[in-house]
């Protein structure tokens, strides 16, 4: 299978890459290609711009170059996985633009005749999420996931119905230790040369 | 009261301008005294940097932009969001704010040896939004309202611990009619100018 990996984090070096390292082994050694955007080292602008905004129904959406390479990649994919830090429940704002930036009309949804959304990503057959949290396990459940419910519903409606998901999460990370901080790694790693 | 208004959208065209004066309005008929906050208009950079992410867990150094917003956030008793849902939730920009705004000892605390995060903003007793929705109702609940679980849940928990929130919604925004849309933005200057209740 051909898999997009969205990695999002500012530091360089961060639990959040070396886990995304991680899930890039697992789908190699599992026989899958992977092409990996590294939105901070691209530099990618996650605000929509105003250019971007009147485009965005018209015939050429693509307004930033950036964006034209995640779009031919998205078209690509067969497989999308998302490695981010889950800040105030949700996706950063860096992911949650690239979203709303590159799952353009004609390439993540249609209109149908009506003007009704319509799946548009019916080559994904698999959605992965990779997240490391703050906060504990019952507190996340408590308050909500929202960057889960964004990728897993509200993206998932604009692929295919039988596109399954895989949810690796990281709770409690300050309080982590070094031993299940590299546990979880190897889990990351090992799932993913599974899936 | 206090307010602060942000408003978030890229186009001086939109229908989000009518529903952001729509809000002015309504708050400023009441007499409350508002701050305004047009994320776009100010150039604001949502991106949460690589020194602020080194920099998160001691309150300290700040980007003045971000001080300048956090002071607004510290002298407001109500916050009004408006924008458009995208993607189930805040746009990029909004969530930027958010997440560059709401730190440490802006937004919360974590005292030594404390295993949750304490509430700071206990000056907001108030937050509304306004938002539009491209789908229907039906698509919002499937997708889990996400944007709305953030304000309501996430973001409420850092003020005051009786803040009420109060969700002004459209939906089907592409599919509605300039009678629909000016009835939507009168519905939210009602809204803003009516008193609110005030738990004690």
């Amino acid at each position: 299978m051909r898999a997009l990996v969205v990695v999002t984090h500012p530091a360089e070096t961060s639990f959040t890459r070396a886990t995304c390292d991680a899930a890039t082994r697992g789908l190699i050694r599992a026989g899958h290609t992977v092409t990996v955007l590294d939105l901070y080292s691209m530099g990618f602008q996650p605000a929509m711009t105003n250019a971007e905004r009147a485009a965005y129904h018209e015939a050429n959406p693509v307004v930033d170059p950036l964006v034209a390479e995640s779009v031919a990649a998205i078209r690509q994919a067969e497989m999308l996985v998302f490695v981010y830090p889950t800040w105030w429940s949700g996706l950063p704002a860096m992911l949650k633009g690239w979203l709303e930036k590159t799952m353009l009309p004609d390439v993540a949804f249609v209109f149908d005749a009506d003007h009704r959304v319509r799946p548009g990503l019916t080559k994904v057959r698999r959605i992965v999420g990779i997240s490391s949290y703050g906060s504990a396990r019952t507190y996340v459940k408590a308050i909500n996931d929202n960057g889960r419910r964004t990728l897993l519903r509200a993206l998932r409606l604009n692929t295919g119905l039988r596109t399954r998901s895989t949810w690796l999460a990281f709770y409690s990370i300050d309080s982590s230790t070094a031993e299940q901080r590299g546990a979880f790694i190897e889990r990351v790693e090992r799932k993913m040369a599974s899936v | 009261m206090r307010t602060l208004v942000v408003y978030c959208h890229p186009a001086d065209t939109s229908f989000a301008v009518a529903v952001r004066d729509a809000a002015l309005e309504g708050l400023r008929a009441v007499g409350h005294e508002v701050r305004l906050t047009d994320l776009y208009a100010e150039g604001f950079d949502p991106v949460f940097s690589a020194f602020e992410h080194a920099n998160h867990r001691t309150a300290g150094a700040m980007d003045p932009v971000v001080a300048r917003h956090a002071d607004d956030l510290r002298w407001c008793e109500s916050l009004v969001l408006v924008y458009p849902t995208w993607w189930a939730g805040q746009p990029a920009m909004l969530k930027g704010w958010i997440d560059r705004v709401w730190t440490n000892g802006v937004a919360w605390e974590l005292p030594e040896g404390a295993n949750r995060l304490r509430p700071l903003l206990r000056n907001i007793r108030h937050i509304t939004v306004a938002t539009t929705h491209g789908s229907s109702k039906l698509i919002n609940a499937l997708e889990g309202e996400g944007g709305k679980r953030t304000v309501n849940r996430s973001i409420r928990v850092l003020c005051h611990p009786r803040c009420r929130t109060r969700w002004i919604a459209m939906y089907n925004i592409d599919r509605s009619t300039p009678h629909e849309r000016a009835r939507f933005a009168q519905r939210v200057s009602d809204r803003l100018a009516r008193e609110q209740r005030q738990r004690r």
